[in-house]
């Protein structure tokens, strides 16, 4: 019994998940080699500055509807509880492993439900500019450079996120990533990390 | 010839590629002036823009103007806006020759992402080449004249360049050459500047008061100009009255792209010295060490 793995995302979750991550990736490499004239060379990967510009938006499109149904998935247990706010509270305890002072988490931290929402509100701005720099028809100079501003910090926060959200994920903590590749974690994993929800998914 | 051609400014290029021929270069600075006041609209520029650069022929249709087309395209440099504006009593045309007027300081080529597809020449001549356009469209977005037009079967953008290979050959552009009013003048800069002047000054004497030219600073200065006979009225001859090459979201956007740079460098490397400060999590590994313990 002690050796059964615990079930953690659902094939739908985790198919929807890399949908975004990789989509994303796509669009930030391609999105560096427009930003940085240095990193420009990039393009020559999706097959030329022609074919990334062509290439980019369309990638964006998958990233959208995949966030649409990543954030539909997970929005049920993403609000945050009394325990959360005091999560968020000690969030350095938790960055320097003193863990007998964090609260215990449920199915989701309160930082990873943070990254949700910051997440979410980024995509939000960074699909709705993306949109308006596809086609430069629909609108104004002056929203388009306004666009290029926001779309641009929108790319810049959500990379800065992805880069903890892939430390954490993978080299930090070993056993998290498993969860999004079959879908289980250890039993030990759940109740390290994740008590609340361990206790959850034992009793039941 | 003096070598004309120098590249000043590249696209997406940092200054310290571009030779430094631009520095040694004595290259005379070229600049078109466009006397408003003695265009009589016949329209010859528009065709020997036309024929100069084996421009398709684009057809119209009557939409209650004597323009020929209602709007710039990738195969129209050059339109000639007549405004028809009340002017005292009377109905005057406020005729603006409507082509791209090679800023000194280009907006779209300081939006353009693409390395050398857009090139200013040491002589005033913005150039786009066509070859390195990816068709992102943000030099319509950066010119503050709404002049590039992009053409969604090439899916690049094109404008007017000044007849480049004719003033390579020492020639003055196609419609300088053709306009027989003498309306549109072609010279170095500094004596555009200064026949500018002398008409600015003629036509005050003739009772417009208001009579200016038009060279605006917010883009470094132009090198096509105009002499606009109604100056104080330069909205109803579609001419921007404070242009600007480097609005604030472009300049915000150049500073939080540097800010950027160093903050992905800082999260990478901060992200290493965190995992080298507190090591990898591992719960799993738990039962085995408490085991080994004797």
């Amino acid at each position: 019994m002690n050796n059964r793995l615990l079930d953690r995302f659902t094939y739908a979750e985790r198919l929807v998940h890399w949908a975004v991550g990789v989509s994303f990736v796509i669009l930030l490499l391609t999105g560096f080699a427009f930003s940085y004239p240095s990193l420009f060379w990039i393009t020559t990967l999706a097959g030329g500055g022609g074919a990334a510009r062509l290439l980019h938006p369309w990638v964006g499109v998958v990233f959208s509807i995949g966030m649409v149904f990543m954030l539909a998935f997970w929005i049920r247990d993403m609000f945050l509880d009394r325990e959360d706010w005091r999560w968020l509270g000690s969030v350095l305890d938790y960055a320097a492993r003193r863990h007998d002072k964090v609260p215990p988490a449920g199915k989701y931290n309160a930082g990873q439900k943070a990254f949700y929402w910051l997440q979410g509100v980024l995509a939000i701005v960074f699909v709705v500019t993306g949109v308006l720099l596809w086609i430069p028809g629909w609108s104004s100079a002056a929203v388009l450079s306004f666009s290029r501003l926001f779309h641009y910090a929108s790319a810049l926060a959500g990379g800065l996120l992805l880069v903890v959200h892939v430390y954490l994920g993978t080299v930090a903590y070993p056993g998290t990533a498993r969860g999004m590749i079959d879908g289980k974690v250890t039993r030990s994993w759940a109740a390290f990390h994740h008590p609340r929800w361990y206790e959850d998914q034992s009793g039941s | 010839m003096a070598d004309t051609l120098t590249i000043k400014r590249m696209s997406a290029t940092p200054n310290s590629l571009i030779p430094l021929d631009a520095l040694r270069s004595n290259a005379p600075v070229y600049s078109k002036l466009v006397d408003i006041s003695r265009c009589i609209g016949c329209k010859g520029c528009e065709v020997a823009c036309k024929e100069w650069n084996d421009l398709k022929v684009e057809p119209t249709k009557n939409f209650g103007s004597y323009q020929s087309h209602q709007d710039l395209t990738s195969n129209t440099w050059l339109l000639m806006r007549f405004n028809e504006i009340e002017v005292d009593g009377n109905l005057q045309w406020l005729i603006k020759k409507d082509a791209c007027l090679h800023c000194e300081d280009p907006g779209c080529l300081f939006a353009c992402p693409a390395p050398g597809a857009i090139v200013q020449y040491t002589n005033g001549i913005v150039d786009f080449n066509q070859d390195n356009c990816i068709g992102c469209q943000y030099c319509v977005t950066g010119c503050p004249f709404d002049i590039p037009r992009y053409d969604t079967s090439t899916r690049t953008v094109s404008k007017c360049n000044m007849c480049i290979d004719r003033v390579d050959a020492g020639l003055e552009p196609a419609c300088v050459k053709t306009c027989p009013t003498n309306a549109i003048a072609w010279g170095t800069k500094d004596d555009m500047l200064a026949l500018a002047d002398s008409k600015v000054d003629t036509l005050r004497t003739r009772g417009y008061d208001k009579a200016s030219v038009y060279n605006p600073a917010g883009v470094g200065g132009t090198h096509m100009m105009y002499v606009v006979p109604h100056g104080d009225r330069l909205d109803d001859y579609q001419l921007p009255s404070d242009p600007t090459a480097s609005p604030l979201p472009m300049t915000s956007l150049g500073f939080l792209k540097r800010l950027g740079a160093y903050l992905f460098g800082f999260s990478i490397v901060g992200t290493l010295a965190h995992l080298l400060a507190f090591g990898q999590e591992r719960p799993d590994d738990e039962d085995k060490e408490s085991r080994a313990r004797p």
